[in-house]
């Protein structure tokens, strides 16, 4: 069931408890539970954190946990598929769900007693109404037999005489043919609701939300909770739209704390966190970086100059030319620019980027400074974060990574965050040189309905887009850079599948499905349920573990007839 | 700041010797030029040369402090202890001028101690010695301090190489000083961490598994 | 020169600044009780010797050999003293349980001291604080709060705390529970104590 009053029904609920926190692999997971973790040091809540990066780690983290502890916190996991179903659980434990997956699985919405779902219910959710998905069996007179949603069950008697009454068999027949029809708009209906997958909003801005009702909030939560919807952001999870209304929501949160410090007579000291709204531009990493590196390694500017072929490069030169920069500051760590470059530097890009067709080079977002040296912008937490996340430099385990990632959003580990930016740089690096072979080498083949990409094992770098969040990235960023080079129009409107090497020991892939592009997409994902039933029907080995649907694992073997089942499904 | 837990027995201070000190008891184990001033019969096997049974009175030859303080006598003529060179005029004059520049560690290691232990040993010179350690004390004392309370994660190997053991011991404390401040002033000092002893037992363990 | 098995005893010690406990070395012992015993009973010959005849001139070599008794006492009650006060610190630093490697270091008279010591602390302990008495070997560092946030280092397995619940330590799990069951587990090593 969906929580009205999250306050009473969920944190009054668990301060009194143990609590044990299952938390997901992402950066906006990540963040809610910093904030959720706060909040528990303030009212001195025992909890245990587990980190957990599919379903089946989930399940493993519940049987372990569930003698010791009653109530369960999901964050950004559990939402979209029958908890109940996969845990089978004892009927004391209670499940607070924060979850952005959508859509939420229609047991988990009618479940009153155990599950409890910490979204908000307006969040453009479309559930079905209960009378349209659930049916309270009805059969009163002594047919027997038919309990659940048994179709055409055979009505025979248990042995009770049978009464011959035309009346009643002409009601049973009618009764089972409403059922037989309430049943066929009961699949209709829930294949339109389940069919696509989106995010809703962020869960660190609803925990953040909690925490404000309680008067608890404090400036490092109001960051987390900006880095949480950032993510979605740079992850394109939700539409541009839902950006920027939640960026309205957190602009004024973010007013507020800074209203604080206003009255006092002496300033705020150095090392005091001060967060600023910005509108800045949308070149990863460049406060970090070098100018030049972060327009070349940035999606938007490198599809728009299409830097992977010689014009592009002119193009590129153009434009610094344009605004008048000369390459050798480009090309030094942004720090150490001119400071008479660096002053006007945001008006100065937009402009020119106005008359090289990016109109959207500049992005609403926010930044946070504390001491002399620290400045970053939400864009780059994210980007260090996931890097951090998903580092495969070293043999760490999933967990070991989940760590230093939630080590590196707290102020006190800088020296860990300035490693994050350092991974991210190569990732995106990574990224960039990866999308310009495939383009140049034409890997991404059109099967009819979609585009295909597969990254052989061999290519470099590819033990990095083993891991979703990259792989991810990587799809779109190739996507986008497809669109703006291919001259089939009917290519332009095509989703992409991407494959990786995933686990060379036992000869899997991650395949990956991703909307098609367009300015106005609506984010909203239907590979989840189109690879299910290719692999159902072809019988290939896969494991959907991921939270996301549209991520899944398959055997290598089987990957012909899947792809094969996949074409068929979607044409 | 770790606990501490072990608390060896200290050094004496001065002419003065704990008794239970190993720092002491390895200080007093330093060898002295000596020179018998009597037969010592049926210990020839110890001296050097091994050839007779006896001592012969006249001996020149090396013991150790501990030895040379236990048989030294002021009245009676046991036992005449030179002084090592490192505290004799010479080298005094060297330390007046510039103590810095001066390698304790080879000199020593343990100069003041020992330097301290000699007054023991009449002397005419016993005065201008115990000037000269105390000299040379102060004047290297600043040096000492400033680099201990300024080289923070790095490599001190340099700087404690030409420091005798008192001045080692000294360097050492004000690391620790050092190192208690900036874990408080990154506000870890309320952190509560592994006992190093238990740490390095299980490090220990690894390498005796490993060999 | 005498005393050279002796100071090796002490040197053995001294090289372990930190506080670490070597196996006993009941072999230098034996060595050094050995010569003790050479050097007292040539001395008692040589005083008897010396009363009985006169002979004046062993009186040097006799406190040669005193000396050299002295320094082996000396030597030798120093490690044994300070292989105690190493003792004590596992109490502090270990707990009352010490893992069987280190005890395989004590010898059986060391083991003694430290139950005994054990026992000591324990009644001194009880007779604080009231009834329940006060453990204090909890707290070394003044406490900031009541409940800590602990990261699991390694697999330790299940751990209960006070009112019966158990918590299972798995690597990489995070707890947040009281202080004063987590300090022996971060001693240890088996639990870190996280600050943000």
């Amino acid at each position: 069931m969906f929580l009205t009053d999250i306050r009473k029904e969920f944190y009054d609920v668990v301060v009194n408890q143990r609590v044990a926190l299952l938390v997901s692999s992402d950066i906006d997971a990540l963040c809610a539970c910093k904030i959720l973790q706060a909040l528990f040091h303030c009212d001195q809540v025992q909890y245990t954190l587990v980190p957990v990066t599919g379903w089946q780690d989930l399940g493993t983290a519940f049987l372990e946990h569930k003698e010791q502890y009653r109530y369960f916190v999901l964050i950004n996991c559990g939402a979209n598929a029958d908890l109940l179903e996969t845990l089978q659980p004892e009927e004391d434990s209670v499940f607070f769900i924060c979850d952005t997956h959508r859509p939420v699985d229609v047991v988990n919405v009618y479940n009153d007693t155990q599950i409890k779902l910490l979204i908000k219910q307006d969040d453009d959710l479309g559930v079905p109404s209960y009378d349209d998905v659930f049916r309270d069996d009805e059969d009163e007179d002594s047919d027997g037999g038919d309990s659940g949603n048994e179709s055409d069950g055979g009505s025979e008697p248990s042995g009770k005489r049978r009464r011959f009454d035309e009346g009643a068999l002409e009601r049973r027949i009618e009764r089972q043919r409403a059922r037989r029809e309430w049943e066929a708009r009961r699949r209709d209906i829930l294949f339109d609701y389940e069919q696509y997958e989106y995010h809703g909003t962020s869960a660190a801005i609803v925990i953040f939300e909690l925490a404000w009702v309680m008067t608890k909030d404090t400036r490092d939560m109001l960051w987390w909770s900006i880095i949480g919807l950032t993510d979605q952001w740079v992850h394109e999870k939700i539409t541009h739209i839902k950006y920027v209304t939640d960026i309205a929501t957190l602009q004024r949160h973010v007013s507020r704390h800074n209203h604080r410090n206003e009255d006092e007579k002496n300033s705020v000291s150095i090392d005091c966190m001060r967060i600023t709204f910005e509108y800045d531009l949308r070149l990863a990493l460049y406060q970090h970086w070098s100018l030049y590196e972060s327009i070349c390694n940035s999606c938007y500017t490198s599809c728009s100059f299409k830097l992977w072929s010689i014009n592009g490069q002119k193009k590129l030169q153009e434009f610094l030319a344009d605004m008048g920069l000369p390459l050798k500051q480009v090309r030094q760590k942004f720090n150490s620019m001119d400071m008479s470059i660096k002053e006007n530097l945001r008006e100065v890009i937009e402009e020119s980027s106005n008359k090289f067709g990016m109109k959207d080079i500049r992005v609403q977002t926010f930044g946070v400074h504390f001491g002399f040296k620290n400045r970053f912008l939400a864009s780059d937490v994210v980007h260090a974060a996931a890097a951090l996340l998903e580092n495969v430099e070293k043999d760490e385990t999933a967990t070991d990574n989940f760590i230093k990632a939630l080590d590196c959003l707290s102020r006190s580990n800088i020296e860990r965050m300035h490693l994050g930016i350092d991974l991210a740089k190569k990732k995106l690096k990574a990224i960039r040189q990866t999308v310009a072979s495939c383009i140049c080498t034409n890997l991404i083949l059109s099967q009819g309905p979609f585009l295909y990409c597969h990254l052989l094992e061999g290519t470099p770098d590819v033990k990095l887009f083993s891991k979703p969040m990259a792989l991810t990235l990587l799809c779109k960023y190739l996507l986008k850079a497809f669109v703006c080079s291919t001259r089939n129009k009917r290519c332009k409107l095509l989703p992409l599948i991407m494959a990786a090497p995933m686990d060379v020991e036992k000869g899997t892939v991650i395949v990956l499905g991703i909307p098609p592009e367009s300015e106005t997409s609506n984010k909203k994902n239907f590979f989840g349920r189109a690879f299910e039933k290719a692999a159902e029907s072809t019988s290939s080995r896969t494991l959907h573990d991921h939270f996301d649907t549209s991520i899944i694992e398959l055997k290598m073997e089987d990957k012909g007839k899947f792809l094969d089942a996949l074409i068929t499904l979607l044409s | 700041m770790d606990t501490q837990s072990y608390m060896p027995v200290p050094p004496g201070v001065g002419m003065e010797e704990n008794f239970f000190s190993l720092d002491d008891i390895l200080l007093s184990h330093e060898r002295l030029p000596c020179r018998t001033d009597t037969a010592f019969p049926k210990l020839g096997f110890l001296e050097k040369a091994g050839e007779t049974h006896d001592i012969p009175e006249g001996t020149k030859m090396e013991m150790p402090m501990w030895l040379a303080k236990g048989l030294y006598e002021r009245k009676r003529h046991v036992i005449s202890v030179e002084l090592p060179k490192v505290y004799r005029e010479g080298w005094r004059t060297v330390f007046g001028a510039d103590a810095n520049v001066v390698d304790l560690h080879k000199m020593g290691p343990y100069y003041y101690g020992l330097g301290s232990q000699m007054l023991h040993f009449e002397n005419a010179e016993n005065p201008e010695i115990a000037q000269s350690i105390l000299q040379t004390f102060i004047s290297r004392f600043r040096r000492t301090m400033d680099s201990s309370q300024n080289a923070y994660n790095e490599d001190t190997s340099v700087l404690v190489e030409r420091l005798d053991c008192l001045e080692r011991a000294l360097f050492r404390s004000g690391q620790n000083g050092l190192n208690a401040f900036q874990l408080w002033e990154r506000g870890r000092a309320s952190q509560l961490t592994a006992s190093s002893l238990v740490t390095n037992y299980r490090k220990r363990k690894i390498t005796e598994l490993q060999s | 020169m005498f005393c050279e098995k002796a100071v090796e005893l002490v040197r053995e010690l001294h090289r372990m600044s930190d506080g670490q406990l070597p196996a006993f070395n009941e072999d230098g012992i034996r060595q050094v009780l050995e010569e003790m015993k050479a050097l007292y009973e040539q001395n008692q010959s040589d005083v008897n010797e010396a009363k009985t005849e006169g002979k004046t001139e062993l009186i040097p070599t006799i406190k040669f050999r005193h000396c050299s008794l002295l320094r082996n006492q000396r030597c030798t009650a120093a490690y044994l003293y300070d292989r105690l006060l190493r003792i004590r610190a596992l109490r502090w630093e270990y707990g009352s349980v010490l893992p069987t490697t280190i005890r395989f270091h004590m010898c059986a008279e060391e083991l003694e001291w430290f139950n005994q010591y054990k026992k000591s602390l324990a009644t001194y302990m009880r007779s604080l604080g009231g009834e329940e008495g006060l453990d204090i070997t909890q707290d070394m560092k003044p406490p900031k709060s009541l409940y800590i946030e602990v990261r699991c280092l390694k697999d330790h397995g299940e751990f209960e705390i006070d009112d019966g619940t158990v918590i299972l330590l798995k690597k990489n799990s995070q707890h947040f529970l009281p202080r004063w069951k987590c300090e022996q587990l971060i001693r240890q090593g088996v639990l870190e104590h996280v600050i943000s």
